[in-house]
């Protein structure tokens, strides 16, 4: 039974949400908020259920031809549920943190109604059926997301901006040459080719691997790889909620998600290994990852050390890609949804020190941990997160990642893996220590940026919650993480079940 | 033995009273925060109370009760806990030791639990900071003992050293401080190479318990090199030479019930660590394992004995009780090598081993609360205070109580296997203990101070003393295999002391360097000046990696300003055709008509 009519109607909720608060007065605050929750939980419900179903082994699907011989496919598989799962439950904490985050700031109604369309775009990105599809969602995040980097309107912000489009924008015009050399090439645009491209590697390898680096470079823009990911740093200015949007859900693992679907679905992980493009992705991302960890130990600002973070984090996924095996898909496919989860929690903290005590350096956290306990803990979670400590989400990763090294014969990977997490110690240590043991304003030594008191507990019930929660997903991802419907076995069963031979 | 192996076959039973075991420590450590935030702004609770005080009691409750298994399906990558005759007198030591050092600690922290009750907000703070760090410490300590799967194990691991940095650091003094950075600095890196390990092998064998790692271990073809990885990775913990420079730096720093855990049950995870990966006793080992075993009781000799050397040397009573620490975890790291030179010998080595580390932990617990006692003595005759002040360390050296049997105990192990030469180094190093122990007795003596005692500090302390001289007694190990030495056997036993002594005095007498000479934590001035070095040649060559990038930028800017610039010419160009597009048409319509009349003249 197909329930065509369910992945457009999960859609629908993002875009109608959008046109709503567009339509809506900017003075209309109850309103905005009530249609922004109100969206949010109902498309968690529509993707939960969409998730359901394709366990219950119904893939939902819509397509109908746009052209002739091109169609738009929206389709529900578990790979797509898995990102579309992650960004509709954080799209609800990033909203309720967003509402209280930009609470009596100007330009509510614009940021709202673009923030629901990225959101929109991203849950198309997860369940667009074929390349085409997916380049329009692509497209469409890139061109939605801008307004929210540039939203504060400085100089700083739309030249960031303006950094973020030419990147990105080249990225989807690579990217859409990629598409166009496959289709005619295969005269077909789906993920998954009816004979696989197997057939045309005797005749066509140069072109396969041509058509391979295109999609992949054009996505490896958005994932922020090296030496693609000038933009990522600069686009710090944006609010707090942005940041993590653009880090944990939307923009930078829309382009991982779609190396995901060009090594799985497109080429299939056999014919990838055969061409010998994994070995390549395995070196590309291992710079990254190192490029992105001693970059961040010289920031001394806490968002752009967050930053390249997300840089070097964001590749473990392309590095899980990479390892021929189960391990290192079931590596890929959890750290998906880990990264996420850690990733926002760090950068909600990050907003709450910016918001509640004007803190944007590392050096002025001085003894923030006892002027604001529950973030300072979940700054803690988050840190140890990722470094790879137990029982956060990242060790699973960690130890997902090593395996997969050994089984597809790259031992060098674990020293890789042993170095980036002492330096990810090396610079979220010293975070901790200032947080919980130096002494600082809540000591009577000197005084905070900026202290505003926005609530009755530490800071406003709109920030602090939805970063409790996010953190305590972390906590639970890996405490509990060999239980049935964990994302490390919701990762297993896609990769079991799906990709592997 | 005076336990029998199971009260209760129950698993009911067996499970509910582990997960006390591990959750009970950190209820408190929550009970203590809420206690403190509902004490308000400036109300200051009473952070070791008699709750507090019993963080590790469940988890002896539980070595009572006897071995048992638990498997987790749910926990992490799958859990598996466990008590055997191993880690159940394991947790015994330890449990025991962390009890009394919390009743230690309470007399111990009581001045300063008074400073915070009149007002003094540092000392509130450091109070409540080492209230809820120490149970997390705890539970990760008895984690790492019941676990075995290698996910559990590490967590525990990792849970007792970072929270550990708590203690160490307590006062908050300069000394303190950089005693906690050398010894995070070193635990990290000991972590580091412990998940390189775990992956690796892990990976090897595709196993997630501690057993089917030591049979990976065995089997794979880079089996030495994964066990040597290991090997170094715990040996931060436990203090092998080369590794130990945290030791005499943190522990003179840390309050003495801190550095009673921290020497007397947080080094022996380590060994722990050791005995849960090596393949010791493992018949069918290569030759690459023999050879490691050997440079392990090298390493092992090593410490013992170099320990001592430099450890006499030391000002600080509690810093030559660090390297003492060194020097007899040197002898357990020879011991455990013996598990791979001579592994048909280790079923009867490994329960000698269990007891010296067993006694080793409480008598050194002793020795480091003695150090607030000599700084506190209370109006006792000081012969009987100095008596029992000594009365630990005689014990380690072998001469009386549990330290004679356990010195027997393994001697007798390694008289089955005629491995003289190792029972008569072990014997030699012995002298070092008691010259080790002298001095540091002296030196205790020498900063002796009177008065503002506490009853807790005190019977806390000889509690210990008590239970640590009779360590055979309430040790849960088979009793054929913790005999008391025959009579005949005492001199044999007993020489060390008085040669341990005289060396003692006569390097006292003799030679007394400089404190800036021999430095606490020896080759960590090294390391740290070579750390320096590094860094500062890294630091030079980013500055050049950015001067380039800078300059590789600045050309590609004066590139695109280039092209920028032709392209504006090519666009003037269009403007000037623009502008003379009517003459241009008429001249090409003038060269078209031309073209034409041209064609029909020639046709």
């Amino acid at each position: 039974m197909n329930a065509a009519w369910l992945p457009p109607l999960a859609l629908s909720t993002s875009l109608v949400a959008a046109v709503v608060i567009f339509a809506l007065p900017e003075s209309a605050w109850r309103w905005r908020t009530g249609v922004n929750l109100g969206a949010a939980l109902v498309k968690l419900t529509l993707v939960v259920l969409l998730g359901y179903r394709v366990v219950e082994g119904h893939y939902d699907t819509l397509r109908f031809p746009v052209v002739e011989g091109i169609d738009f496919v929206l389709r529900a598989d578990a790979l797509g549920m898995m990102f579309a799962g992650l960004s509709s439950l954080l799209w609800l904490c990033t909203t309720l943190y967003a509402i209280g985050y930009l609470e009596n700031s100007p330009n509510r109604k614009r940021f709202f109604g673009f923030f629901s369309l990225c959101v929109g775009s991203t849950l198309g990105i997860a369940m667009a059926g074929n390349l085409f599809t997916f380049l329009i969602f692509f497209e469409m995040l890139t061109l939605s997301t801008y307004p929210l980097v540039v939203h504060r309107g400085t100089p700083k912000a739309l030249d960031a901006g303006r950094v973020y489009l030419r990147y990105t924008l080249s990225g989807g015009t690579v990217l859409l040459l990629g598409v166009v050399l496959l289709y005619s090439l295969t005269s077909e645009h789906s993920f998954a080719s009816e004979g696989g491209l197997e057939t045309f590697l005797p005749d066509h390898r140069g072109l396969l691997l041509l058509i391979f680096a295109l999609l992949v470079g054009g996505l490896a823009v958005k994932a922020a790889m090296v030496p693609l990911h000038g933009w990522l740093p600069r686009a710090m200015v944006a609010p707090a909620p942005v940041s993590a949007l653009l880090h944990a859900v939307a923009v930078v693992k829309a382009g991982a998600f779609g190396i995901l679907r060009v090594v799985y679905d497109v080429f299939g992980i056999e014919l990838s290994v055969e061409l010998g493009v994994t070995t390549v992705l395995a070196v590309a991302a291992t710079v990254t990852i190192l490029y992105g960890s001693l970059r961040a130990l010289a920031q001394e600002e806490l968002k752009p050390r967050l930053a390249f973070s997300t840089i070097s984090q964001v590749s473990y996924i392309v590095l899980g890609v990479s390892l021929f095996g189960p391990f290192g898909t079931i590596a890929a496919l959890t750290h998906l949804l880990h990264q996420g989860l850690m990733k926002v929690t760090l950068f909600f903290c990050a907003g709450n020190y910016a918001e509640e005590l004007g803190i944007h350096r590392i050096d002025e956290l001085d003894g923030a941990g006892r002027r604001m306990p529950l973030t300072s803990l979940a700054f803690t979670v988050g840190a140890l997160g990722m470094i790879g400590l137990p029982p956060v989400a990242g060790f699973i990763t960690k130890w997902y990642l090593g395996m997969g090294a050994i089984q597809a014969g790259m031992p060098w990977v674990i020293a890789v893996l042993v170095a980036v997490s002492m330096l990810n110690a090396l610079y979220f240590l010293p975070i901790l220590y200032r947080l919980w043991f130096r002494l600082g304003p809540a000591h009577g030594h000197g005084a905070w940026p900026e202290e505003r008191r926005l609530g009755r507990l530490e800071t406003s019930a709109w920030l602090l919650w939805p970063m409790v929660a996010t953190a305590l997903l972390s906590l639970g991802a890996g405490l509990f993480a060999a239980m049935p419907f964990s994302p490390l076995g919701w990762a297993t069963a896609v990769a079991l079940g799906e990709y592997l031979p | 033995m005076m336990l029998p192996d199971t009260l209760f076959a129950n698993a009911l039973w067996f499970n509910s009273l582990l997960s006390l075991a591990l959750l009970w420590p950190l209820l408190l450590a929550v009970n203590v925060t809420w206690r403190h935030v509902t004490a308000g702004d400036q109300g200051v609770p009473q952070y070791l109370d008699g709750w507090w005080l019993s963080a590790p009691w469940p988890a002896l409750g539980l070595v009572l009760l006897g071995n048992g298994q638990w498997i987790l399906d749910g926990w992490i990558l799958g859990g598996q806990w466990e008590l055997t005759a191993l880690s159940r007198a394991w947790l015994m030591f330890t449990a025991l030791l962390w009890a009394l050092a919390a009743l230690h600690a309470r007399g111990y922290f009581a001045h300063e639990q008074a400073k915070a009750t009149a007002g003094d907000a540092a000392a509130r703070r450091r109070l409540l900071r080492l209230a809820v760090l120490w149970p997390l410490t705890l539970a990760g300590n008895i984690l790492l003992i019941v676990a075995q799967d290698i996910a559990s194990f590490y967590l525990g691991f990792s849970l007792m050293t970072f929270a550990a940095y708590a203690l160490v650091i307590h006062d908050e003094s300069e000394r303190a401080v950089m005693g906690a950075h050398v010894y995070l600095i070193m635990a990290v890196l000991g972590e580091g190479m412990i998940l390189g390990g775990f992956l690796w092998v892990a990976g090897e064998a595709q196993v997630l318990t501690l057993d089917g790692l030591r049979e990976g271990i065995a089997q794979a073809p880079h089996g030495v090199a994964m066990a040597a990885l290991l090997w170094g990775g715990f040996g931060i913990k436990a203090g092998v030479i080369g590794l130990h420079v945290w030791l005499p730096l943190a522990h003179p720093a840390a309050p003495a019930p801190a550095s009673a855990v921290l020497s007397g049950a947080m080094i022996k995870a380590g060994l722990l660590g050791w005995l849960n990966v090596l393949p010791l006793g493992n018949p069918l080992l290569s030759e690459g394992f023999l050879h490691l075993g050997q440079l392990i009781m090298v390493a092992g000799l090593l410490a013992a004995f170099g320990a001592a050397i430099y450890g006499v040397m030391q000002r600080h009573p509690k810093a030559v009780l660090a390297y003492s620490s060194i020097s007899q975890m040197g002898m357990m790291t020879a011991l455990v090598a013996t598990g791979l030179t001579a592994p048909d010998n280790w079923h009867l080595v490994w329960p000698a081993l269990v007891l010296f580390v067993a006694h080793h932990a409480l008598a050194k617990g002793a020795l480091f609360m003695g150090t607030s006692i000599s700084e506190h003595l209370p109006a006792w005759p000081l012969m009987l205070m100095w008596a029992l002040l000594a009365l630990p360390g005689l014990s380690l050296v072998g001469t009386l109580g549990a330290g004679m049997a356990s010195k027997w105990g393994f001697k007798s192990a390694l008289y089955d296997n005629e491995q003289t030469t190792l029972i008569w180094l072990l014997s030699l190093a012995a002298i070092g203990t008691a010259a080790l122990v002298s001095v540091a007795l002296w030196r205790q003596w020498q900063q002796r101070q009177v008065g503002k005692g506490n009853g807790w500090q005190l019977y806390a302390w000889l509690a210990t003393l008590g239970l640590a001289l009779m360590t055979p007694v309430w040790l849960p190990l088979p009793s054929e295999s913790m005999p008391f030495p025959p009579f005949a056997e005492w001199p044999g036993l007993v020489w060390p002391l008085p040669l341990g002594v005289v060396a003692a005095g006569l390097m006292l007498t003799l030679w007394r360097p400089k404190p800036c000479v021999v430095p606490a934590g020896d080759l960590w001035w090294l390391y740290a000046a070579l750390g320096r070095a590094g860094a500062n040649v890294y630091g030079a060559m980013a500055q050049r990696l950015y001067i380039t990038k800078a300059a590789i930028v600045k050309r590609a800017l004066a590139m695109e300003t280039l092209l920028m610039q032709r392209l504006e010419q090519l666009l003037a160009t269009d403007a000037w055709m623009r502008h003379h597009a009517s003459g241009l048409m008429m001249a090409l319509a003038v060269g078209l008509v031309a073209l034409l009349a041209w064609e029909s003249i020639l046709s």
